[in-house]
């Protein structure tokens, strides 16, 4: 009997998603920690957990909500901190929808790089590993001085892209010039033809027409992107394919995070389907939107969490999504 | 007129902000503080802070349309944008600590322990034979999880719908296939005879249910009381203390300053000088220019904790002292609720000045209160620094048989005072902080502030 082999999975679950902890415990077949997360009527958030995690290998998962991402954020810290006090061997963040990353870099004079921030405050607060899902920017891994597991919905994307169309019927489409290489990956997998759309700013702030670079006349346009968040620029995107002749438009997106007004610009919009993965919690807005679609990567998580606690490579993920 | 100096205030005492920076005679530093849609916390300094002296005024409370985490945030990310904008130095100025009490066991709104718990009530199912939760060396702990490329194979048989699932490794159909977990439970010996699948699973899914941010506790008792942990353990509660001053420090704090921590002890959870002010003389003055023949009243902590607190006063204006203990042990007399707290002293026909650092659902002055009353008290004053008020505290409060709310606005306190009209006096301690900062910004000492009277 080796040493390692004493320790165990312990699932940890804030209150952000539990849909999907639940998920990713069913897949492991274990179950979910328990534990307890309330509020305080002055608001301070308390953390219990009813069962040992000494020298236990702990994954906290915590994807933060829309609307709460502090909330889940400050309770994702008080779990690390607890598990670290309670004499965990090791503690892994799992944070599908890492929050604050598209605060990256100091874009004005005294802009705060927030995602630094939580970067050390989770290494503060007693993390030793990562795992997060489709990083806005991949330079944030550097923020980090412990590993971060950076995984991809792209395979996710591709399997779902090939059972439901053939690859010569289909463009893949670039929404900004930022996710042209997000796209051309997946255009380049399918064998597919790939255009994108750029926005022209005439001058600073304003911006101009959106023009696009490839043809889609009489095929199905894809958008790929890594975050939905208030839809404006799916919106004017799709309306842009369907003017150059696209047959019809729909979006992948990693993160449906779909604040604001999300759901009446996509209910207004061409878009015929937005297909997001299960990384942010979606509440009802199913209901609301009978466009959206959801691909599940609970599987892909589950499997990086068994290989990380196995000692195990984790980059078959990046290319394979389990089923 | 203080130069090289930036006030920086969030959104959690716009007032406090306003009245410290007209004190020092400087104008607020300019920025925008808001949220995005999607709930991250936006920040943009506007004024220059490159080799200031910057001090962050942001309370421990929740309001103003953002929760207490919300403004925890904000203050971490206007220090990190304060740090990245080169300033000289940083202050974090808390008037009220967050996260300062910290519980050992979640308590409810009745002070109590949430959780029944039952680390002896797995005791009963100990026999002779019984393994101890934790194997011995050499005893596996729970089914190992196949590793390598065994699994991969295993994993790619498999398929959509899991109709083809040659060994059953995953389970495909909810909890029954758990046995990993059910082995550890056979090698204890413990809960064998409690149908263990289903509780668990109904215990372990407390946390999980949606939408369970809540802002009061006891809103969701059914889930709170559903909770139990395992057979054999204690719950173990997260401490937070410790992490915020951690939060702090890795945001780029250089100092903090704050205003009658809890427990004193936090100020070692900091590796940089924490400056801990006393709302002690205020609250002193108070007593000595609104209470009528004050040296007759009675000084009273309404709890063994607060003692220290109390004394320090009561010693220093030559008052008498009282004790209110609360009683832990389980008692057979039931036909009064404040059975279990008792005091120590006298308070017939005098006045009585209860003292305490923070007010929060109010439960303990005001039972502390009823108790003071029915010993026969004339006029009861409640003296506390932080007033909190959260909860159904403010009604609790006007039912009470306080006669005097006295806090200071540490936290905002315009929307408690209109409720509870003249039962509040709210003392202000802006010139405090204000002189505080004035005083570390300048390098001067300023113990004088721990004891001037």
């Amino acid at each position: 009997m080796s040493a390692e082999m004493a320790n165990e999975i312990k699932l940890i679950s804030g209150r952000s998603h539990p849909e999907l902890s639940d998920k990713i415990a069913k897949r492991l077949g274990i179950e979910v920690a328990r534990t307890i997360s309330l509020n305080y009527s002055n608001q301070e958030t308390s953390f219990t957990v009813g069962e040992s995690v000494r020298d236990e290998d702990v994954f906290v998962i915590q994807s933060t909500a829309t609307g709460d991402v502090n909330e889940g954020l400050m309770e994702l810290l008080i779990i690390i901190s607890a598990c670290r006090t309670a004499s965990a061997r090791r503690i892994t963040a799992v944070i599908p929808n890492f929050p604050y990353a598209r605060q990256d870099k100091k874009d004005k004079s005294r802009a705060p790089i927030s995602a630094r921030l939580v970067a050390n405050m989770l290494q503060t607060a007693g993390a030793n590993h990562i795992v997060t899902v489709d990083l806005h920017a991949s330079q944030i891994q550097g923020f980090f001085s412990v590993p971060v597991d950076n995984l991809y919905a792209e395979p996710s994307f591709l399997r779902y892209i090939r059972e439901n169309f053939t690859s010569d019927e289909c463009v893949i489409v670039s929404p900004d010039a930022g996710g042209a290489k997000r796209a051309t990956s997946i255009a380049d997998h399918l064998n597919t033809a790939f255009a994108l759309i750029h926005k022209e700013r005439p001058r600073p702030n304003v911006v101009g027409r959106m023009v696009l670079v490839g043809n889609v006349d009489d095929k199905i346009a894809i958008l790929v992107d890594d975050m939905a968040d208030t839809c404006g620029t799916l919106a004017k995107a799709a309306a842009v394919l369907k003017e150059n002749g696209a047959k019809s438009v729909l979006a992948l997106v990693t993160h449906g995070i779909l604040s604001g007004g999300a759901i009446e610009t996509l209910n207004n919009s061409v878009l015929t389907a937005l297909v997001v993965t299960n990384t942010v919690p979606l509440g009802d807005k199913l209901e609301r939107c009978p466009k959206i679609k959801v691909i599940d990567i609970s599987p892909t998580i589950a499997e990086a969490i068994r290989r990380t606690h196995n000692g195990e490579s984790v980059s078959y993920l990046f290319t394979h999504a389990p089923v | 007129m203080v130069k090289n100096i930036v006030v920086l205030g969030g959104n959690s005492h716009p007032k406090l902000v306003e009245s410290v920076c007209s004190i020092l005679g400087i104008p607020a530093c300019n920025r925008i503080l808001g949220r995005f849609e999607c709930g991250e916390s936006r920040c943009e300094i506007k004024d220059s802070v490159r080799g200031k002296d910057v001090y962050i005024i942001q309370t421990g409370f929740g309001g103003n349309g953002a929760k207490l985490n919300d403004h925890f945030m904000d203050l971490c990310i206007m220090i990190s944008a304060c740090k990245t904008g080169s300033a000289r130095r940083v202050t974090a100025v808390l008037p009220l600590f967050p996260y300062s009490r910290q519980p050992d066991i979640p308590y409810n709104k009745a002070g109590a322990p949430l959780f029944k718990g039952n680390p002896e009530g797995g005791k009963q199912d100990y026999t002779f034979d019984s393994v101890p939760a934790t194997p011995g060396p050499g005893q596996q702990k729970g089914a190992a999880f196949p590793s390598g490329p065994e699994l991969t194979n295993r994993l790619l048989k498999m398929t959509v719908n899991g109709k083809t699932n040659p060994d059953g490794y995953f389970p495909t159909n909810g909890v029954n296939g758990t046995n990993g977990v059910n082995g550890v439970n056979g090698v204890n010996g413990v809960n064998g005879t409690n149908g263990a699948n289903g509780t668990h699973r109904s215990s372990a899914s407390v946390s999980s249910q949606p939408g369970s941010f809540t802002t009061h506790d006891y809103e969701n008792l059914s889930l709170v009381s559903a909770f139990q942990a395992k057979p054999g353990y204690k719950q173990w509660v997260a401490q937070a203390g410790t992490l915020v001053a951690n939060l702090l420090t890795c945001a780029g704090a250089d100092h903090v300053i704050t205003m009658d921590l809890h427990d004193p002890q936090v100020q070692g959870f900091f590796d940089v000088p924490v400056d801990n002010l006393y709302g002690r003389p205020l609250l002193k003055r108070y007593i000595m220019q609104n209470v009528p023949n004050y040296k007759d009243a009675v000084i009273i902590s309404p709890d063994a904790g607060g003692a220290k607190r109390a004394t320090a006063i009561a010693d220093s204006m030559g008052v008498d002292f009282a004790l209110i203990h609360k009683e832990r042990r389980p008692t057979k007399i039931t036909e009064r609720q404040n059975a279990s707290m008792m005091l120590v002293g006298d308070v017939s026909e005098r006045i009585c000045i209860l003292i305490d650092d923070i007010v929060d659902t109010g439960n303990t002055i005001t039972r502390a209160a009823k108790l003071l009353k029915n010993e026969g008290a004339s006029k009861i004053y409640a003296l506390v620094t932080h007033g909190v008020f959260s909860g159904d505290a403010i009604s609790r409060i006007s039912a009470s048989a306080l006669d005097k709310v006295v806090v200071t606005n540490s936290v905002p306190q315009h929307e408690h005072k209109a409720k509870l009209g003249s039962k509040l006096d709210v003392l202000d301690i802006s010139p405090i902080f204000a002189e505080a900062i004035r005083r570390v910004h300048h390098g001067e000492s300023i113990s004088v502030l721990f004891n001037y009277d």
